[in-house]
């Protein structure tokens, strides 16, 4: 009888195990409140950026390592954090603002000539490299910043996006770009084939534009991939440490584990609208992200620089609310739905699943409304022209008013597109496909369950999120009927950067194709490439709300979630995030209480 | 020994009760032997009874939850999660609370028997059918069949099957793969498993079968002119069924494991379809908020798993009295 009494006790201890687990857990509980309030909370809008205390080192935690430090490459918001505290592009904003430019490295406004076809910028004297080169920069540096963007070893991920207009900048491979002209050292001009004056102006405030130093990172850039990202010199406040040839991998940045920002000896503040009142940046890299969360609301000197767990943004809700900021703006989510092919392609069938989505539950999926709103049409809060777009209402159209979603004017839509029960009733089965990150399942579940109450036979297939972008839903031969979990975030802030990627048929190329529901519609075809040319930043607003009603009535995707980003800091920083970079934290701007 | 010939066993403490009505010797089958010996093992009869009690939760689900009040398991309701999304705790509506989605978790528990008994048998079926088949063949015939058979064994052996099932569960995770056979979600689960798992029962039959193939009864059914095909399926086959059991018995609860692993990665099960592994996975990032999530599918993992593992060892003990302890 040994065994038996041996399994006897394993039993009985799993039992055990069982019922303590689930009464240890059950003391930890959920917490049962019932709404949140996001008034009183701090958000980039709220924290004064000029009213620091000077001086101490500031530890961010960072989950996840960078993608590229290299200014001409630097394309993700953990990078831009590092890079707008380094480096100085013509233009960049205050921490408060989306679409308001400040000259950064230019001493004035970009001027943009009548027509639309040249646009001048002086920079300012007086502005160093940090060592080794230590010399001033003049506007050759910024031309060169531009020409290794072109270059293939570099490979800059959006000059042609933006720049392609710049007189041959479109074969350009590293050499002097024709279309770029220095007529003295503080005046760059570029010249453009096409009048995208306003385009290419406000797409200065992206990192390509931050000056290079030619003869110090050419030998660099020779190679491939290029390393003057391990060797860069700064413009800005704060520099990477480095030693005294320039090096920075392995001293001020171990790949995977830590990178440290340094005051620089030759920035000055009077040729400065930053304050740098931190003396030294740590960053680590590493670590589990809710580990990281409770560290950083526990600790003193530390901010979180990922976006925190669900579980810590409750915790600091409910506990440590002075330590929580929310920034709107980030962005949004949306189901992209097959415009060109299938049932989607019958404008009525986008409408019926746009009125019976519960969008509520999408987005309490996500967080709830703390970190939530409910996407009514397609520019987002921040971007110019979303007010005149609809607000925060949105168009004003019954698919589009029950965000909690409504069946029966969902089958009112069915019954126009021809289903005269309300119901689908053709034969094809409905190919889903969404992400495998925590939240996207539970939205791609919500939008599967959606429709199937609408009739459809669906198939839905989770894979991992580039996966998602690169074999399926940014392959329009993969003919994808549904696309929950897509998402776009706009470089700067300008309507065309929203929704002309994504909803212009001339967007759509084979792979890596952003346009997701292939819509290519000639009429707001027609109104995009019009509203390109406008000059004039409300002229240009104006234009694309137009076109972002002309997308609701059309129905070419559906919205559900705006994105709000939760940041985390210790009782003791006075953290300062950036509204146009997701609220991710500013060094330039925080500091030490 | 060819299963089959009854044997004359005295009933143990049973003073005459081995008598039978007249008073004759009773003769019992090698089946009454089992379940004589069987029955007097606590653990795998609650085992047994457990698992009964699992096949009965799986094919009358629907019954089941319309019986406990419980809504479908996915039926959503998002006023069942706080204003976080971190869904509510268990209450007398939903005992084992519900999931971010407003799914009833204990309902989802109970439809997830139905994934891991599908999973755990028909894979299992399939493995051991194949298996079943290579060995006898290899075992029977030896020679350069058995030794072209016992390298495809090592060469299946050798692929890293954990590294598979992501692999192909990636790669069919959409269209399918070959053409379309192997379909995503349970489909290509079953067949990763038995690819996985015939290579162990051909390799434990190939063994059993070259003893068998020795044996007196062998060569007396092959003097008396029986074919190969008679010899394989009338007299070694009935001499393999015990092991078999006992050994797939044991597969089984691996299996489910197996299922589980795979859908805690993502390659598993599709939702909305409920499977335990898939719902430990969900609750991986709120279980600090919402622990119910993963505890319950963790226990019913954890107790189905044991309990046929538990099964196994007494079937083992019943089927083969000699090596039990």
């Amino acid at each position: 009888m040994i065994r038996t009494a041996r399994a006897g006790v394993t039993v009985a201890f799993v039992g055990a195990l069982a019922l303590a687990l689930a009464l240890v857990l059950g003391a930890c509980g959920s917490s049962s409140s019932s709404s949140v309030s996001s008034s009183g909370l701090k958000t980039p809008k709220t924290e004064s950026p000029t009213a620091g205390k000077r001086g101490g080192t500031l530890t961010v935690l960072n989950h996840g390592d960078f993608e590229n430090l290299d200014p001409g490459v630097a394309y993700f918001l953990n990078d831009y954090e590092m890079v707008y505290a380094t480096q100085r592009p013509l233009f960049s904003y205050e921490p408060n603002t989306f679409s308001k430019q400040t000259p950064d490295m230019a001493s004035g406004p970009a001027e943009i000539s009548a027509d639309g076809k040249t646009v001048t910028v002086h920079i300012r004297h007086g502005v160093h490299f940090s060592p080794p080169v230590n010399r001033e920069v003049t506007s050759a540096d910024v031309a060169y910043a531009f020409d290794r963007g072109a270059n293939p070893n570099v490979a800059n991920p959006y000059i042609q996006s933006y720049f392609s207009s710049v007189e041959g900048a479109e074969k350009a491979s590293g050499g002097p770009i024709p279309g770029i002209t220095t007529p003295d050292r503080y005046t760059i001009v570029f010249h453009l084939t096409e009048p995208k004056g306003q385009l290419v102006a406000d797409a200065l405030a992206l990192p390509l534009s931050a000056p290079v130093p030619e003869e110090y990172a050419k030998k660099y850039d020779a190679k491939k991939p290029s390393e003057y990202g391990n060797y860069q010199v700064a413009t800005g406040p704060y520099m990477l440490k480095a030693d005294s040839e320039g090096k920075v991998l392995g001293i001020g940045y171990q790949p995977g584990k830590s990178a440290t920002l340094v005051r620089n000896p030759n920035w000055s503040p009077s040729a400065d609208f930053r304050p740098a009142y931190l003396d030294e940046i740590d960053i680590k890299i590493g670590g589990d992200t809710n580990v990281i969360g409770r560290q950083v609301l526990e600790g003193s000197h530390e901010v979180q620089n990922d976006t925190p767990a669900a579980s810590i943004v409750q915790l600091a809700y409910e506990k440590f609310r002075s330590q929580l900021q929310i920034s709107p703006g980030a962005g949004d989510h949306y189901i992209a739905v097959n415009n060109k092919k299938g049932p989607f392609s019958n404008v009525d069938v986008r409408k019926a699943f746009w009125a019976g989505l519960d969008r509520t539950a999408m987005n309490k999926a996500r967080g709830g409304s703390l970190v939530t709103d409910v996407q009514t049409h397609f520019l987002y809060p921040e971007i110019p022209g979303f007010e005149d777009a609809g607000g925060l209402v949105g168009p004003k159209v019954d698919y589009n008013e029950h965000p909690e979603g409504d069946m029966a004017i969902a089958e009112k839509y069915m019954k126009l597109a021809g289903y005269p029960s309300g119901k689908y009733t053709g034969t094809n089965t409905l190919e889903i496909v969404g992400s495998t990150g925590d939240p996207a399942p539970e939205d791609a579940e919500i939008a599967n369950n959606t429709l199937r109450s609408l009739g459809f036979k669906t198939k839905l297939s989770l894979v991992d999120h580039s996966v998602m972008y690169a074999k399926y839903c940014g392959v329009p031969a993969e003919e994808i009927d549904v696309c929950p979990n897509v998402a776009w975030g706009a470089d700067f802030g300008d309507g065309q950067t929203v929704l002309d990627p994504t909803f212009n048929g001339k967007s759509i190329i084979p792979s890596g194709n952003n346009n997701w529901g292939q819509v290519n519609d000639p009429t707001i075809n027609a109104a995009m490439e019009k509203a390109e040319l406008i000059l004039g930043s409300e002229a240009r607003a104006k234009a694309w709300a137009a076109i972002d009603r002309e997308l609701v009535a059309e129905a070419v995707a559906i919205p559900y979630d705006w994105d709000k980003t939760p940041s985390v800091e210790s009782k003791d920083v006075a953290g300062v995030g950036d509204l146009w970079n997701s609220g991710a934290w500013d060094y330039s701007f925080t500091s030490l209480k | 020994m060819s299963v089959g010939a009854a044997e004359i066993v005295p009933g143990a403490g049973a003073g005459l009760s081995f008598l039978d009505a007249d008073g004759g010797i009773a003769a019992r089958s090698p089946l009454q032997l089992f379940w004589r010996r069987f029955r007097q093992d606590r653990i795998a009869m609650a085992s047994l009874g457990f698992i009964a009690f699992v096949v009965v939760l799986a094919l009358a689900a629907p019954l089941v939850i319309k019986l406990l009040g419980l809504p479908g398991p996915n039926v959503e309701n998002p006023n069942l999660t706080n204003a976080f999304g971190s869904p509510l705790g268990p209450s007398a509506a939903h005992p084992f609370g519900v999931d971010q989605l407003g799914e009833d978790v204990m309902s989802r528990v109970i439809y997830g028997t139905r994934v891991s008994l599908e999973v755990g048998i028909l894979g299992t079926a399939i493995a051991t059918l194949i298996g079943l088949a290579i060995g006898v063949t290899g075992g029977y015939y030896r020679g350069w069949v058995d030794t072209l058979l016992a390298r495809l064994i090592d060469v299946v052996l050798s692929i890293p099957i954990l590294l598979l099932g992501l692999g192909l569960g990636a790669a069919c995770a959409v269209r399918g793969c070959v053409k379309g056979v192997i379909q995503p979600g349970l489909g290509s689960i079953i067949f990763i498993i038995a690819l996985a798992n015939w290579t162990y029962v051909a390799r434990i039959v190939r063994g059993l079968v070259l003893s068998l193939r020795e044996r007196e009864f062998v060569t007396a059914s092959r003097s008396l002119g029986a074919s190969n095909a008679r010899i394989m399926f009338r007299e070694i086959l009935p001499n393999l069924v015990a092991p078999l059991i006992v050994y797939s018995s044991l597969l089984i609860p691996a299996n489910i494991l197996f299922e589980a692993a795979l859908s805690f990665l993502g390659v598993g099960i599709r939702p909305p379809t409920a499977s335990w592994g898939q719902m430990i996975a969900q609750a991986t990032p709120v279980f600090t908020t919402a622990w119910w999530y993963m505890t319950f599918p963790g226990i019913a993992l954890l107790l189905t798993v044991l309990a046929f593992n538990l099964l196994g060892d007494g079937l083992q003990d019943a089927l083969n009295p000699r090596t039990a302890r």
